[in-house]
């Protein structure tokens, strides 16, 4: 019987389904540890087992029987209350699991269960079997004389069993809804109905672009039920680490434990198994270098149990994996030390890096290598591996450490293997896809500001984006492409892209329609040129290589920014994009002058002779307080000059400013309220001092953004 | 079986005549003809718009879509030093037995298929150059010239690139995509 035969179906059955109990009475097992008085994370567990036995004795097999019986036998005691569940008897349960998975995976390969003797397993069921000493022996001898009488039958039935062989790999079969399948079924049987319709009618058709617009549609619907097939909750990989984490932390002697979040998050099937390993390092990484031993936890203040948190949610059109661990962190100082010593870098530039760029030291190949290094750095076991698989698959990996709190590694896949949202541009009479995941913004700058646009500092040229300065990156040049005169017919568009930390503006000629590129692989010899992830077949039949953006910027490069201030002006920026209400009223004729809305307390008219003047500046008493005036438009003047005497109404806006020293109230004088409404901020650039430039309602509007500083300062002098 | 070779065959060759003859497909590139063996081809495309691909060895005349791939194609030109022709040139796809790797070479013009008999193959002349050897199986002594016969794979762009003899001319693009790595 341990002849190679034909694996039947029914046996490939039972050996899916007994994997996938296995797989769920590891998840209740590592529970159980946590939460022992949990009634029915045992039947669950029991239920597993007993299943496997049930089955065995049906197929024959009696090593697999023999086992899972004792195991089954273990359980029922655990059941009934009269065992307590202790760390011995997880581990015992555990190793049953090994054994039972090990016989498993044989008869997957071969087809037989390798039985060459009858005491392969003895090792395993003594210890199982010591483990239920506790239970009264009658009953232990009871179930010794029926294990014996049960495995001799089942020894008979395994002669009469039917032929098994070699299966297929597990990984590589996949569970699909039914319905999913009935749909893609239904679609592609439309999709056969819209070619045949296609081949009889004539691209000059009356109803041809209604079948194009069909084939579109089901075009699209297919697309998308093929991928929903695809999808796996990330939740399906998350669940062998609770046992991981488990051994390891008993290996490493210290104390942690496993919280996730975000399984039910989708991940393409191929995806999922491609961040497998690097995933599994992580977490390993985070067990065994990051989380300190129970003891050094407590002196930092921590709790004695370490904490590794997995979480997966989607963001921006890509699905990110977080491993995080409250651990010691990565120390700066000696990762800096040992890239100096290895000669990665320079001691020089080693002291010129910043925080961020000292971290992405540790992705270097050759960083890892030693042991030697994770003891000192505490991390970075081959993560330059965890970096490439990653990366392979079109993601990014990020760390974040910070000393004595802890480490956060960050994956970022896409969504989908084959199909991401790209940006084509042109540079060179030629097209590339920039994907949009790495396109932060697009500036146009015209052909009369082209000159003035760029500045620089020696050869290297930059770009003023809101007062900050932007590497340019010239792909034409970069790539050695002929230079073509539509640059000059129209100015440049530059992408700004952010990739691995780093930011800058790559310069193209043109813009032309975002797509949802279907990336296709290139050969090794162009793969090796290192700019391109690959290649797509643009809308209109022609090919565009697709920009590797993290890549372009080494080449030209670009090193990583420091992320953390970047993050807090990037919000500053978008805060005062935003949209914000204004007040708009005529300050100086003809002009649209505004404040933002929130600032504006009450709008007064007061009559002219209520002004006064003292030392220079103009007041007015406004509820038992001194109110200093602010006139830009010399109205008061003009107002005092046409002699309209006592009646004459001054429309004043009471605007409040909250500065140093408490609230400060100012007035405005304004020839008239125009309106309230939004607007939106223009760039920086174009303001002059103290004043913007917003659009509001589509209309060019001076903006005081510090109106109350000046003058509230000046109020204090005079107080 | 159609022989071209002119020489009479004896009766211990026909016996052979099975495994030795070989179905080459002509292609021109320049003046020159060179055969490929038909079963190595798996599709001739004709005249296509090539996409080129900056930073590229010289020898990549660019890549091409085909049947929901993206295939990069060798310029033969390029590799036996000739002048770029884009006025004509046909791309022909080639593929190991395995299917391993699938590639497009692109030259002048295809021409038509020829039988011969590989005992009449001459061995490449010890006077040729490294890149020449590399390149060329040897010659069938044709009725219109000679027909230089190709390996294909060695045209493999990896190959190619293994080599290292094809590096010269081009953007040097080689050398700068080694040193970044």
């Amino acid at each position: 019987m341990s002849d190679k035969r034909d694996v039947d179906d029914l046996t490939r059955e039972f050996i899916a389904e007994s994997q996938e109990g296995l797989d769920r009475m590891e998840r209740c097992l590592t529970e159980l540890e946590l939460r022992p008085d949990d009634g029915e994370l045992v039947g669950e567990i029991f239920r597993s087992v007993h299943t496997i036995k049930g089955t065995t004795g049906f197929l024959g097999f009696d090593r697999l029987e023999k086992l899972a019986h004792t195991g089954e036998h273990l359980l029922g005691s655990l059941r009934e209350g009269k065992l307590a569940v202790t760390s011995e008897l997880i581990s015992g349960l555990l190793s049953l699991l090994d054994g039972l998975r090990g016989i498993l995976a044989l008869i997957e390969q071969t087809g037989g269960e390798g039985t060459r003797s009858n005491d392969e397993d003895s090792e395993l069921i003594a210890e199982l079997t010591a483990l239920n000493g506790h239970a009264p022996l009658a009953v232990a001898e009871a179930q010794h004389g029926e294990e014996s009488g049960e495995a001799h039958e089942a020894s008979a039935a395994v002669t009469t069993s039917a032929s098994m062989a070699a299966m297929g790999n597990n990984d590589k079969t996949l569970r699909i809804d039914v319905d999913v399948l009935n749909r893609m079924m239904n679609l592609v049987g439309e999709l056969v109905l819209t070619r045949n319709q296609m081949l009889q009618s004539s691209m000059d058709a009356a109803n041809f672009p209604e079948l194009a617009r069909r084939l579109d549609s089901v075009t699209a619907d297919l697309r998308e039920t093929v991928m929903q097939a695809r999808m796996q909750p990330v939740g399906n990989l998350f669940g062998k680490f609770p046992r991981l984490v488990r051994d390891l932390a008993r290996t490493c002697k210290r104390e942690v434990r496993i919280e996730f979040s975000g399984q039910e998050t989708g991940l393409d099937k191929s995806l999922l198994e491609a961040i497998k390993d690097p995933l599994t390092h992580a977490v390993r990484n985070a067990v065994d270098h990051g989380i300190e031993e129970a003891h050094v936890r407590v002196l930092a203040g921590k709790p004695a149990e370490g904490c590794v948190r997995l979480r997966a949610f989607h963001q921006s059109g890509s699905v990110v994996i977080e491993v995080a661990d409250d651990g010691a962190g990565i120390g700066i100082e000696r990762v800096l030390a040992k890239a100096v010593e290895r000669n990665l870098v320079t001691a020089e530039q080693a002291a010129a890096m910043s925080e961020r760029e000292a971290l992405q030291l540790i992705f270097l190949p050759g960083f890892s290598t030693a042991a030697a290094v994770t003891n000192v750095s505490g991390r970075g076991v081959g993560m330059d591996v965890v970096r490439a698989n990653v990366e392979k698959v079109g993601g990014s990996v990020e760390i974040e450490s910070k000393m004595g709190m802890g480490t956060t590694l960050r994956l970022r896949v896409p969504l989908t293997l084959a199909i991401v949202p790209a940006l084509v541009v042109r540079s060179g009479g030629q097209s590339f896809a920039l994907p949009q995941t790495a396109l932060v913004e697009l500036v146009y700058v015209p052909k009369r500001d082209a000159q003035s646009a760029v500045e620089k500092i020696g050869a290297a040229e930059l770009y003023r984006l809101r007062e900050r300065l932007l590497p340019m990156v010239w792909l034409d040049r970069l790539l050695g492409l002929e230079t073509h005169c539509t640059e000059e017919a129209h100015g440049f568009y530059l992408a700004v892209l952010e990739a691995e930390g780093c930011r800058y503006g790559l310069v193209v000629d043109d813009l032309l329609a975002p797509e949802e590129i279907v990336v296709k692989p290139l050969s090794s010899v162009l793969r090796e040129i290192g700019l391109f992830s690959g290649a797509t077949v643009l809308g209109n039949g022609t090919l565009a290589l697709i920009l590797d953006i993290g890549a372009t910027a080494a080449r030209a490069g670009v090193k990583p920014t420091e992320q953390e201030t970047e993050v807090e002006l990037v919000e500053v920026k978008t805060e005062e994009a935003e949209d914000v209400s204004f007040m708009v009223f005529e300050e100086r004729v003809k002009e649209r002058t505004a404040v933002p809305l929130n600032v504006v307390e009450r709008i007064e008219s007061v009559p002219l002779t209520q002004i006064e003047y003292a030392g220079g500046r103009t007041l007015l008493q406004y509820r038992g307080e001194l109110l200093p005036l602010r006139d830009d438009g010399n109205l008061l003047e003009e107002m005092e000059g046409d002699g309209q005497g006592e009646e004459a109404l001054v429309t004043i806006l009471i605007c409040a400013h909250a500065g140093a020293g408490g609230q400060h109230r100012i007035g405005m004088v304004v020839r008239r309220v125009l309106d309230v409404s939004k607007g939106r901020m223009l760039d920086e650039s174009a303001s002059t001092e103290g004043m913007e430039l917003a659009l509001v309602k589509e209309k060019l509007t001076m903006v005081h953004q510090q109106f109350g500083m000046k003058a509230a300062a000046d109020w204090k002098e005079v107080a | 079986m159609n022989f071209v070779g002119q020489n009479a065959m004896s009766a211990v060759d026909e016996m052979q005549d099975e495994s030795d003859a070989v179905s080459l497909c002509s292609l021109f590139a320049g003046s020159e003809s060179f055969g490929i063996d038909t079963r190595k081809i798996r599709e001739v495309l004709g005249k296509r718009e090539l996409q080129k691909v900056p930073m590229a060895p010289a020898y990549i005349g660019g890549v091409v879509p085909y049947r929901g791939e993206v295939l990069t194609t060798v310029n033969f030109r390029a590799l036996l030093g000739m002048e770029e022709n884009t006025a004509a040139s046909c791309v022909l796809v080639l593929e190991d037995e395995g299917g391993a790797e699938r590639f497009g070479l692109m030259v002048d013009e295809v021409g038509g298929v020829v039988t011969v008999n590989t005992r009449m193959l001459e061995a490449n002349p010890c006077t040729l150059e490294s890149r020449g050897k590399w390149l060329f199986d040897g010659a069938y002594k044709m009725q219109t010239g000679l027909l230089v016969q190709l390996d294909p794979k060695r045209l493999r762009p990896s190959k190619l690139a293994e080599t290292g003899l094809f590096k010269r001319g081009g953007t040097g693009a080689m050398n700068a995509s080694t040193d970044s790595r």
